[in-house]
């Protein structure tokens, strides 16, 4: 099979893992990193942040998401961009100017305790395990539909590449690179969002009927590539060849009723224009929520849709806060204001690319609503180029979708195994290079094994998991260490044990099948509506029981934390941004 | 207190500029005069009790209600402007919820939902970070000022 996304997909592996490799004789040590990448610029810095942070979940999640389930999806998209305004509100410019390197470092600074630092260092690894997990997925879908190999082959291909890449070196604050993925995942979604737009204009709007099943809008036929069971709206007839209901056809006129059928593997289903599109089982829309509905419901009854959404907003909101991989790049701003600055244009840059998979998630529902019946909603983006335009430029197009897709996934999975390996060799294991580099092997080897048992999860879904735990336990813990002169250490510890312990056990019960139907359903599917409010009310609550235990040196964290640079550092105004500007284009 | 001490620049310049501007004799007496009101010596005493940099530094009660002061005033900004940004979008899965309609209507052919989630609320947020980080600046800047005026 000739595809030219083969080729896009190897060009982005490759240049990723040249480019780091060149990083390793630019920056040696973390020390030579963090002087190297001071010194760069707000626009670059935030272009960094964004391409480090859109994964898999934002470039093929929401898309699938928002066709299979409806418009309510569209809260992931808004939510990992508010994220980002809530973080310039009320962390940005504080924890800069703090300078702590990585969460665990904030929290055994800001209240002097190794043991919080290690429950601190807990969390990151469960934090970024959960959100590795999507990432590895995403790959193993892309491969999938781009070779046709097995989903593992995708899964072991990252994690291989990825670990071995960092275990090398490389990666380590490669800011340029990082930038560079942000605007190639933005031309990879942008151009086709705009091309397939104009390709297919505005004909069909009534597949965007409120309460009415999707129509085949042109003469369409299905290929089944597994098993699979739907159903129909409404009576219709179709052109067999192939398996479905236990009778064999060969290119016979068959009725199918408005009931449940069963496709078998390789058959072909031809149908009219003005049909209506089958729904598959295995992702059937919720009911009671219609594809339209700003609700997202949570349980596969439909219930409580309203407290569903909700849990959605907190856990994205105030996730983005928490999550592991992101401080250090704030570290990266020379001061306080341009941290300011630089999230500022991360929501600009967020916002951007935000737009274009609601784009793209409506052309299909106009126009390729067969894509409803791949047994997995993640890979529509993927397939819908080909399907509206084809031929080679529609080819063309699959193939820049394949390659913003496996630079998401690249990008976000290094910064992540980076976090990861470094929080378990800081403080589980002796420090060093060779302990660093066998933890980023265990750990990558992990998180593929793990991503092997997830495959029935979407991946918006997996990734709104890992905001919810990171906004149930290092938010509270940021937000108020950095604004509440009272917080102590128990209360900390407290909070982010209990917090970030609730949310992760409701997560496992839901990825276990406990709770599907009703309140259990929501509160455990969605659990950031209670977790969050939780982690808050345990930190402050333990703080005002134990205010003996008051770290003496309060007043000078928070001096440090708060104070303006222009007060902070006598020799501010002797380190002019030119020379800082001058020494990093060397 | 702080108008005594901003007063040295505007104290030296008009004698630094005198040669080069050349300006007639007439208006020399008047700034003469001026100079001698804002130099006078019992008003030295009073900078000791000016709170600076160093209250800041060695955490005297003055310095903690300083610090005390700015951290409020930079909290209630920050709470405001989230305040603003989830009112305006947490609002509306309770509107779309109590009025149902409202989730239906359609502009231009389009869900009204995609309107607002797909588009609508970004530059929102745009335009809140915006706002608070200018906000936040002027307020760091006045502060500067106040402990430590310009020279």
């Amino acid at each position: 099979m000739t595809n030219p996304a083969v080729g896009a997909i190897a060009f982005v592996t490759l240049l990723t893992i040249v480019v780091g490799a060149r990083g390793i004789r630019v920056a040696r040590t973390p020390d030579d990193f963090m002087v190297a990448a001071r010194q760069v610029p707000p626009g670059i810095n935030a272009a960094a942040i964004s391409g480090e942070y859109l994964s898999a979940a934002s470039f093929l999640g929401i898309a699938g998401l928002i066709v299979s389930q409806g418009l309510g999806s569209l809260w992931y998209s808004v939510g990992y961009t508010a994220g980002y305004l809530v973080l310039l509100l009320l962390v940005a410019a504080p924890l800069r100017r703090f300078g702590a390197y990585t969460i665990p470092d904030f929290a055994d600074g800001r209240l002097g305790s190794k043991g919080l630092r290690q429950a601190a260092t807990a969390l990151v690894l469960v934090i970024g395990w959960f959100y590795l997990l999507p990432q590895m997925k995403g790959a193993g879908i892309t491969l999938q539909w781009v070779l046709g190999t097995p989903y593992w082959v995708g899964v072991v291909a990252l994690g291989v590449v990825v670990s071995g890449n960092i275990a090398m070196g490389g990666m380590k604050g490669i800011t340029f690179v990082q930038c560079f993925q942000y605007w190639l995942k933005l031309c990879a979604i942008g151009i086709p969002a705009l091309v397939l737009l104009i390709a297919t204009g505005h004909d069909s709007a009534r597949n965007l009927q409120p309460d009415r099943a999707p129509v085949f809008t042109r003469a369409t036929v299905l290929q089944v590539s597994q098993t699979t069971d739907f159903t129909l709206a409404r009576p219709a007839r179709a052109t067999v060849s192939g398996l479905i209901d236990q009778r064999r056809y060969r290119r016979q006129t068959v009725p199918l009723c408005a009931c449940r059928h069963v496709a078998g593997a390789g058959a072909q289903i031809g149908f009219a224009a003005g049909a209506p599109v089958p729904t598959s089982l295995a992702m059937a829309p919720s009911p009671g929520v219609s594809w339209d509905s700003p609700l997202s419901a949570a349980g596969t009854d439909g219930a409580h849709p309203l407290a569903s959404t909700y849990g959605i907003i907190i856990a994205t909101f105030f996730g983005a806060v928490g999550l592991p991989h992101i401080l250090v790049r704030f570290y990266t701003n020379p001061d306080g204001e341009a941290a300011r600055r630089t999230t500022l244009i991360v929501v600009l840059l967020l916002s951007t690319f935000y737009m274009f998979p609601a784009v793209l998630a409506v052309l299909t529902r106009l126009h390729a609503p067969q894509l409803y019946l791949a047994g997995d909603s993640d890979n529509v983006l993927l397939a819908l180029p080909s399907l509206l335009l084809p031929g080679l430029p529609g080819a063309l197009l699959a193939a820049l979708v394949a390659a913003g897709a496996f630079a998401a996934f690249l990008s976000t999975s290094s910064g992540l195994l980076v976090s990861v390996a470094g929080a378990l060799s800081h403080d589980f294991m002796n420090r060093g290079v060779t302990s660093f580099r066998w933890c980023a092997i265990a750990a990558g080897a992990v998180a593929t094994a793990a991503s092997l048992l997830i495959g029935r999860f979407s991946l918006a879904l997996l990734v709104g998991w890992a905001f919810a735990i990171a906004a149930s336990s290092f938010c509270p813990l940021l937000v108020l260490g950095i604004w509440w002169r009272q917080l102590t250490r128990a209360g900390a510890a407290a909070g982010i044990v209990v917090g970030g312990g609730a949310c992760l056990a409701a997560i496992l019960a839901t990825m276990t099948g406990a709770a599907t139907r009703g309140w259990s359903a929501v509160l455990l599917g969605q659990p950031a509506i209670w977790t969050v409010p939780l982690a808050f009310g345990v930190m402050i609550v333990t703080s005002l029981l134990t205010q003996r235990t008051l770290p003496g040196n309060v007043g000078q964290v928070m001096l440090r934390m708060h104070l303006p640079e222009a007060l902070s550092r006598q020799d501010y105004r002797s380190f002019p941004l030119e020379r800082a500007r001058r020494s990093a284009g060397r | 207190m702080e108008e005594t001490r901003p007063a040295q620049p505007q104290l030296a310049q008009p004698q630094l500029a005198q040669p080069q501007l050349a300006q007639p004799q007439l208006a020399q007496p008047q700034l003469a005069q001026r100079q001698l009101v804002v130099w006078r010596g019992d008003q030295v005493p009073v900078q000791h009790d000016i709170p600076g940099p160093g209250d800041l530094r060695d955490d005297t009660n003055t310095g903690r209600l300083l610090i005390g002061s700015l951290v409020r005033a930079q909290l209630g900004l920050s709470l405001m402007c989230l305040m603003l940004a989830l009112t305006v979008t947490v609002s509306f899965p309770l509107v779309a919820a109590l009025v149902p309609a409202i989730g239906r209507t359609r502009v231009a052919g389009l869900p009204v939902t995609l309107i607002v989630l797909g588009f609508a609320f970004y530059p929102v947020f745009l335009a809140v970070g915006w706002f608070y980080h200018r906000q936040a600046r002027q307020l760091e800047a006045r502060f500067t000022d106040l402990v430590d005026p310009p020279r």
